[in-house]
């Protein structure tokens, strides 16, 4: 029985693609969503600042001090803004919401009134609106919050009993400060709420999409070394082809499929899943085409590095997942710390699920979503230029 | 039709290829005799102009090859030696295919495709699928891909490899057959029956160099091969043994074996005198062997080494 063991144990250390697939890449994979939740490395568990946008249309010193003290926060960075501009921003996804302070704060505050505070806020960035939650309400309670409730049981003894001694009052005052404040934030969400999809879905739908298609477009670039050792390839470089005309063929395949899949994706996704497509066609095609480009390339690009089939087997199968893991295909961008929030642009998948939140979450025109248009089809040009010259190298010099 | 000059090849610090030149002749089976790794496909991969040579010249046709290789690769054929075919498809699909490459209009290369498949004897199993075909019909149809568009050349890299007895004649009548039309053929092989049984002319290649060439009996020439005789002696005594060889300086006795040997220049001629020679010596013939002079003994005679090692 030991021989046998043995025999197996001797097998398995020679496949390297199982052992890789057995250690590295779980070990990879872990310390990446180790990452992610936020419990190991120099992250405390402390998100970076929250970029807040502050419009005081009061002018008081009473709104002003609101805004000094929300800046003196850890946690909150203010920028001053004007209404329908902080809007856009925060429907663009620039930032996580912005706080409107009407005219009447002052007078609100000072009548013991409710007080004309708004937050419009991006329903998908629900850590950061949890943290500006927390922190609104605990500054508007210090510094306004006791002088609304003063004020406010001061006019309604006032009105019962005109001669009541001030002393009085204040004792009273103090006893039910805690018991009633008339300190009021209003709440709305501005993204999203255009259309009826879901946010859960647009991640699960564009996530998972990039993810298999990668997947898929790496198959395609694997059948090239594929070809090359069963001597296809060579049998077609025999004929009147060109070399390049070959790998020009296999990346319009794989450009093909990848747009195919993508679509046959999104057509699921609506007539089974029921996503709402009321967006821009315009932006939706192109986005799928540019995405479509730059995930075939990396497919193709993956294929021309390796040597043989099973490396390039091996080395897209870890690049990929460890490229959904922190582009946002596997766990949502949101949660993850700033570090991995800014590695993830460095994936595909970034700019791809990105592109498709604008487009079905932030219902972005196009012109809006035209620079991750754009970055993908630049990661697709250099991805295709390094793919053809490593190829020429290996497989047609080869 | 061709001519190789001076062809030399590296890859890196190891010569693939070193000093090669030869001429084939239109109509010419030439064939290309030597071991794994020898640099036979480098040959073939030259000629297709897939590779260029380092130094030297190939002219195929009249046609220089560092000059249009397009024109080289509409006039030949070449039959790798993996059978390098799409196992998901049909025969059918495969050819059409293959032949789709060199622009042959469409219903050109369907009639090609039917007569290619007759040729190879396969008509009857066209819309099978290849991975559904024994290794034997696989080679059939890895030959029929590359008649497709009527090449005046045909290259055939090693095409019987791992093929069964019936298999491998077939691809040789299929070989012959289209010689008789007046397709020059070049066949690499590292069988030796098969470079014997119909190669017009034969060169043995070696560590990157043709080490000879020419018709068999130009090797036999060239490699001085002569053919043997063993002789089996019955109840042979030490003292009769000395005495046939002290009369006899040319037959040799090989103690581990038990037997005489001796070379002669004329099988047919000499043995009936060599045998006469021993019975008045005193010994007594058991049985006689002879061993005429075949590729295999000019091939070792002039590499020092068995080609099948």
């Amino acid at each position: 029985m030991f021989k046998l063991f043995k025999k197996d144990l001797i097998l398995f250390l020679h496949d390297h693609r199982s052992v890789i697939l057995t250690f590295l890449l779980p070990v990879l994979l872990i310390t990446l969503f180790a990452f992610a939740y936020g419990s190991i490395g120099a992250y405390d568990g402390r998100s970076e600042p929250v970029k807040l946008l502050v419009c005081d249309l009061d002018g008081t010193k009473s709104s002003k001090e609101i805004i000094h003290e929300l800046d003196s926060l850890e946690d909150i960075i203010t920028t001053v803004s004007d209404p329908i501009i902080s809007k856009e921003l925060v429907i663009k996804g620039e930032y996580a919401g912005a706080l409107i302070i009407y005219k009447g704060f002052q007078d609100s505050v000072e009548n013991g009134n409710s007080t004309p505070v708004e937050l419009v806020y991006d329903r998908s960035r629900e850590m950061e609106i949890g943290i500006l939650q927390h922190n609104l309400i605990s500054t508007l309670m210090s510094s306004t919050g006791e002088i609304i409730v003063k004020k406010s049981i001061e006019k309604y003894l006032q009105g019962l009993f005109p001669a009541i001694n001030p002393a009085i009052t204040d004792n009273i005052v103090k006893t039910t400060m805690k018991e009633d404040n008339k300190l009021s934030i209003t709440y709305t969400s501005v993204v999203g709420e255009k259309n009826d999809t879901k946010l859960g879905l647009i991640q699960a739908v564009a996530g998972t999409a990039i993810m298999m298609l990668l997947f898929s477009v790496a198959a395609v670039g694997t059948s090239i070394l594929e070809e090359k050792e069963n001597g296809t390839i060579n049998r077609l470089l025999y004929s009147p082809l060109k070399g390049s005309t070959i790998l020009y063929s296999k990346m319009l395949f794989a450009f093909f499929i990848s747009i195919l899949q993508l679509t046959v994706m999104f057509l699921f996704a609506w007539i089974i899943l029921k996503m709402d497509m009321s967006v821009s066609i315009a932006g939706l095609i192109m986005l799928i085409v540019a995405t479509s480009f730059a995930v075939s390339s990396l497919g193709i690009f993956l294929a021309s590095v390796a040597k043989t089939r099973q490396q390039a087997h091996n080395l897209s199968t870890i690049i990929i997942l460890v490229m959904s893991a922190i582009g946002g295909s596997m766990i949502p961008l949101f949660i993850m710390p700033p570090i991995l929030q800014k590695m993830a642009l460095l994936s595909v998948n970034y700019w791809g699920i990105q592109g498709f939140y604008d487009l079905f979450w932030r219902a972005l025109p196009l012109e809006e979503i035209l620079p991750k248009i754009l970055v993908l089809i630049c990661i697709g040009v250099l991805m295709t230029s390094a793919s053809i010259q490593l190829f020429k190298k290996r497989i047609i010099k080869s | 039709m061709i001519t190789v000059r001076s062809v030399s090849k590296s890859y890196g610090n190891i010569d693939a290829l070193k000093n090669v030149s030869f001429n084939i002749e239109k109509g010419e089976i030439y064939g290309i005799l030597g071991p794994n790794g020898a640099g036979k496909s480098t040959i073939v991969n030259i000629l297709n102009t897939l590779v260029k040579p380092d130094t030297g010249d190939v002219i195929i046709d009249g046609v220089n090859i560092k000059n249009d290789g397009e024109t080289i690769k509409l006039i030949m054929g070449v039959v790798p030696q993996e059978i390098a075919l799409y196992e998901e498809l049909s025969a059918y699909e495969n050819l059409m295919f293959w032949g789709g490459l060199y622009d042959i209009p469409k219903p050109e290369l369907k009639i090609s495709v039917q007569k290619t498949l007759e040729i190879v004897d396969l008509a009857y199993r066209k819309n099978d699928r290849i991975k559904t075909f024994s290794g034997g019909m696989k080679r059939r149809i890895n030959i029929a891909c590359s008649l497709l568009h009527n090449p005046r050349i045909l290259v055939l890299d090693e095409p019987t490899v791992g093929v069964d007895p019936q298999n491998r004649n077939h691809i040789f009548e299929v070989i012959e057959r289209l010689n008789n039309e007046g397709m020059t053929i070049i066949y690499t092989t590292h069988y030796m029956e098969e470079a014997e049984r119909f190669c017009d002319k034969i060169a043995i290649i070696d560590a990157g160099q043709i080490v000879a060439q020419g018709t068999l009996k130009e090797l036999r020439q060239i490699s001085n091969v002569t053919d043997q005789l063993t002789i089996k002696l019955a109840d042979a005594d030490n003292e009769t043994i000395a005495r046939i060889t002290s009369e006899n300086p040319l037959f040799m006795f090989d103690s581990t074996t038990g037997t005489l040997k001796v070379e002669c220049g004329n099988i047919g001629h000499d043995t009936p005198i060599i045998l006469n020679q021993i019975q008045n010596s005193g010994g007594v013939i058991e049985r006689i062997y002879t061993q005429g002079t075949n590729l295999e003994s000019v091939y070792l005679k002039l590499t020092g080494k068995e080609l099948r090692d």
